[in-house]
């Protein structure tokens, strides 16, 4: 027995992105149905770093990540709900001078568009930053970025789309979407409760790794490639440090969250798996970070997890419109950037799906751009 | 040749303790056709069985020295009751057949092929074999109330591990409460060591429920001489001192200011609620807390291996055949960790499991099921016993509703019900959503504490809805945790 509704906009994916679209659709007055297959949020939006940050981007995520920021400081004080976020600022290091020297013209790029951000040699960054390793040359620091804790924020948002009007159907596995004539005309799926089909008009394919199958199944073609990465948190040590540190050449990124835990992070993928169990060999890699964290020796691992990434071959994500399919719109393959970009981009999938003029260069993100991102009929 | 890390046995001291010529360097390597982990009564069967077998066998073990809760060693070698003495000769007669000890050594991670990583003395250890026997038995569990983190509040086992291990009495007035047959046993050992037991309760009706099948109940115990001498002592010790076995009593608070001073107790109703009016106060200076016991499924979720929850074995439980082996072929589980039933019931598995792992390590078929045949009467009076411990000691429902807004549920992560309830409230409406939100069960234990509490506290407050079918927490490496130096030494 199938349950029948309608609405304007079904958005397929509960996540950062998919509730952050949930939240603007539903506060521009669009009736929005939210549809995660799991029974509360637990894939990439609530495994990953936390990191908040717009430094060390590509120009068009960077512009992305600063209206980001500022919709993170809003959503704050608007819900007033705590999820650890702390602008205690973002430290890229940088072992040899080659790397700080390209780091430095990066930040000059990164001014004109007014981020500010200050490169520390090596004997600024050893007393602002004593607890660190005294082998780097220097860093990059950018003191209006920082993180939070993406558990308490994402279900900050899920709150704040609710309050706002938007649906969410948990535990609601989105099977099949319906097309006519070349438009969008329902998604049907399987919940606990049954089968379902909800009648709309618009879609907002946002499920991340798991969004290609089913964009196929609707004659959608998207080069998203699943990846493992994996991460652990420490026991709880004494305060020592609020920056989001990162280190591509020792390939690891580490904060110290609220209660003193310290989440450490492999900048390193596995490609082309939806596994998640995390291996020895991830837990040395990560370990790694000792190498920029001293106190790292003396604490101990409690906890590993991994989430799954959904890649793109030029790790930029893919949000727009598909042609050939009206109504439909995807909001996927954030490459590992998905929760800090995601109130910018539910901005952006409102205004696309509204019509409206978006705020940010459009067919740079575009399906379009791999020649392929067209809809077969 | 020894492989390092191990430990051999090379004979005893002058105290009867055993010496052991530890070789090798501090990152251990091993290969072996059957690893066992965990030396008691179950492990040290096991381990014996596997390397009479033919099998090249270690047995890694938390502790330094062999026997698990059950056989736990005297600090003392020379000194010890029977039943520690009885361990003992298990334990030697396991290194005697060829076994290797690999004490003090904690496995934290086990791989498909099978790879083991332990961590431990010395170091760090990576341990290769054909077949895993996982004979890592339970946890004990507890209920959360108001006082229970004071200091003199402890599990029952961990009372008797301190009279057993130490030779040492957790207090001088001392209550006992929970269910199980634990708490009069180590009750008798209190009195015997010239502590006071002032109240000894157990929340569930036991005569009531042993005499709704008369029958069963009898043809059962009488399966089980040496349990009947092993009560019938018990009571004798403990009525000699004035103290007796109260049922239908629960410890519904604990009091005190740096420590516990004292206890409440009150009699419970049928739905296992104290009933108005009956609470009295104990003095006190140490509680001893028991609910049965929880098999522990971190290896074997692992490994893979299938589980299913069985309340009345304590918790999930994997699926095993005749001969032991779990769902994944060359793992095979034996003890109270595939389902709490004793001692004896832990040695038979052990043999079954031990002979059917180094028959698939060495390739020479799935196992003597002969073996198992022959212990099959053995194992149906063990199976019966089980069964009917599993109904008398069940974890009385009610419970859940002794802890208070204020009182910690999980202990490593200072979550209190209050915190635990706004988050109900925010639609978290599992085990995994409520860790989620509050860190309940992310800490040091990693639920092994507060699991089976915050399951209890959802069971109970969804009354009417389909019976809460609780999850297992999730099981990942590290299974406790571990240095971040041990990762960066010795990687692999």
């Amino acid at each position: 027995m199938t349950s029948s509704s309608a609405a304007d906009v079904v958005i397929i994916g509960g996540g950062i992105v998919g509730t952050a679209a949930a939240y603007f659709l539903a506060r521009s007055g669009a009736d929005v149905v939210v549809l995660d297959r799991d029974p509360a949020p637990c894939q990439a939006s609530v495994r990953n770093g936390g990191g908040i940050r717009a430094q060390c981007r590509n120009r068009l995520e960077r512009l992305l990540a600063m209206r980001s920021i500022e919709l993170w400081h809003e959503l704050h004080a608007r819900t007033r709900t705590s999820f650890e976020y702390r602008a205690a600022g973002n430290l890229r290091m940088a072992l040899s001078s080659a790397t700080l020297a390209r780091l430095d013209s990066e930040g000059q790029e990164e001014e004109r568009d007014g981020l500010h951000v200050e490169m520390w040699q090596q004997a600024e960054l050893r007393r602002r930053a004593p607890y660190l390793d005294h082998r780097f040359a220097g860093a990059k620091y950018c003191a209006t970025d920082g993180h939070a804790n993406p558990i308490l924020a994402t279900w900050m948002l899920v709150e704040a789309a609710s309050s706002a009007g938007a649906r969410r159907l948990p535990a609601a596995t989105a099977t099949a979407i319906e097309t006519r004539g070349g438009r969008i005309a329902a998604v049907g799926g399987q919940s606990p409760a049954g089968a379902f089909r909800i009648e709309t008009p618009t879609v907002v394919h946002a499920a991340g790794p798991w969004t290609r199958q089913l964009a196929t199944d609707a004659g959608v073609d998207l080069p998203i490639v699943p990846a493992r990465n994996t991460m652990f948190v420490t026991q709880a040590a004494p305060p020592v440090f609020g920056e989001f540190v990162s280190s591509h050449e020792v390939g690891v990124y580490l904060r110290q969250a609220a209660k003193g835990h310290i989440h450490v992070g492999g900048v390193f993928t596995t490609e082309g798996t939806f596994d998640q169990s995390v291996s020895v060999s991830e837990l040395e890699r990560m370990a790694r970070a000792a190498e920029i964290l001293p106190l790292l020796r003396e604490l101990n691992v409690l906890r590993a997890w991994a989430g799954t990434l959904d890649m793109t071959p030029d790790h930029m994500p893919v949000v727009g419109a598909v042609p050939g399919l009206a109504g439909y719109f995807v909001a996927a393959g954030f490459s590992g950037h998905g929760f800090c970009l995601g109130p910018a981009v539910g901005e952006l999938l409102g205004r696309l799906v509204r019509a409206d003029p978006p705020l940010i260069d459009m067919p740079a993100l575009s399906p379009r751009r791999f020649g392929r991102g067209e809809a077969r009929p | 040749m020894p492989d390092p890390g191990a430990a051999r046995h090379v004979g005893r001291d002058e105290r009867g303790s055993p010496l052991r010529q530890v070789t090798g360097t501090a990152t251990g390597r091993g290969s072996y056709d059957v690893a066992v982990i965990g030396a008691g009564p179950a492990g040290l069967t096991a381990a014996r069985a596997a390397a009479a077998a033919g099998a090249r066998t270690v047995c890694i073990d938390r502790y330094a020295t062999p026997g698990g809760q059950y056989y736990r060693q005297p600090a003392d070698a020379s000194a010890g009751t029977v039943t520690q003495r009885r361990g003992r000769r298990l334990a030697d007669a396991a290194w005697a057949a060829g076994a290797v000890h690999l004490p003090q050594t904690n496995v934290w991670s086990a791989t498909s092929g099978f790879r083991l990583e332990a961590i431990g003395h010395p170091g760090r250890s990576v341990i290769d074999c054909r077949a895993v026997v996982v004979a890592s038995g339970t946890h004990e569990r507890v209920a959360a109330f108001p006082g229970w983190t004071l200091p003199g509040v402890f599990t029952a086992g961990g009372m008797q591990a301190l009279l057993k291990g130490c030779d040492l009495a957790a207090g001088h007035r001392v209550v006992l409460a929970g269910t199980g047959p634990l708490l009069p046993v180590v009750a008798a050992a209190l009195v015997r060591h010239g502590a006071q037991v002032v109240a000894l309760l157990d929340a569930n009706r036991l005569l009531r429920r042993a005499i709704r099948r008369p029958l069963r109940t009898v043809i059962t115990l009488a399966g089980q001489p040496a349990r009947i001498v092993e009560a019938a002592r018990s009571s004798l010790s403990l009525a000699l001192r004035g103290s007796h076995l109260r049922t239908g009593w629960a410890v519904t608070a604990a009091h005190g200011e740096a420590q516990v001073q004292a206890a409440t107790i009150a009699r419970l109703d049928a739905n296992s609620r104290p009933v108005p009016g009956s609470a009295r106060t104990v003095e006190c200076d140490a509680i001893g807390i028991h609910f049965g016991l929880v098999p522990a499924t971190g290896l074997y979720q692992l490994l893979g291996a299938a589980l299913e929850h069985r309340p009345e074995f304590g918790g999930h439980v994997p699926l095993l055949s005749p001969t032991m082996q779990t769902s994944v072929p060359g793992v095979f589980g034996a003890g109270d960790g595939t389902g709490v039933g004793g001692a004896d019931m832990a040695m038979l598995q052990g043999e079954v499991a031990g002979q059917a792992a180094a028959a698939y390590a060495r390739g020479t078929g799935s196992g003597d099921s002969a073996l198992a045949r022959r212990k099959r009467r053995a194992l149906g009076n063990a199976a019966r016993f089980r069964a009917l411990y599993g109904e008398l000691f069940s974890m009385p429902d009610g419970l859940a509703e002794m802890s208070d807004g204020d009182t910690l549920i999980c202990r490593c992560e200072n979550v209190s019900r209050s915190d635990i309830e706004r988050a109900r409230a925010r639609g978290a409406a599992t085990s995994a959503a409520i860790k989620s939100l509050t860190r309940c069960a992310m800490g040091s234990c990693q639920g092994a504490m507060c699991g089976p509490v915050l399951d209890g506290l959802l069971a109970a407050e969804a009354p009417g809805e389909p019976p809460h079918q609780p999850q297992p927490l999730t099981a990942r490496p590290p299974l406790q945790p571990i240095p971040v130096a041990s990762l960066l030494d010795g990687a692999s």
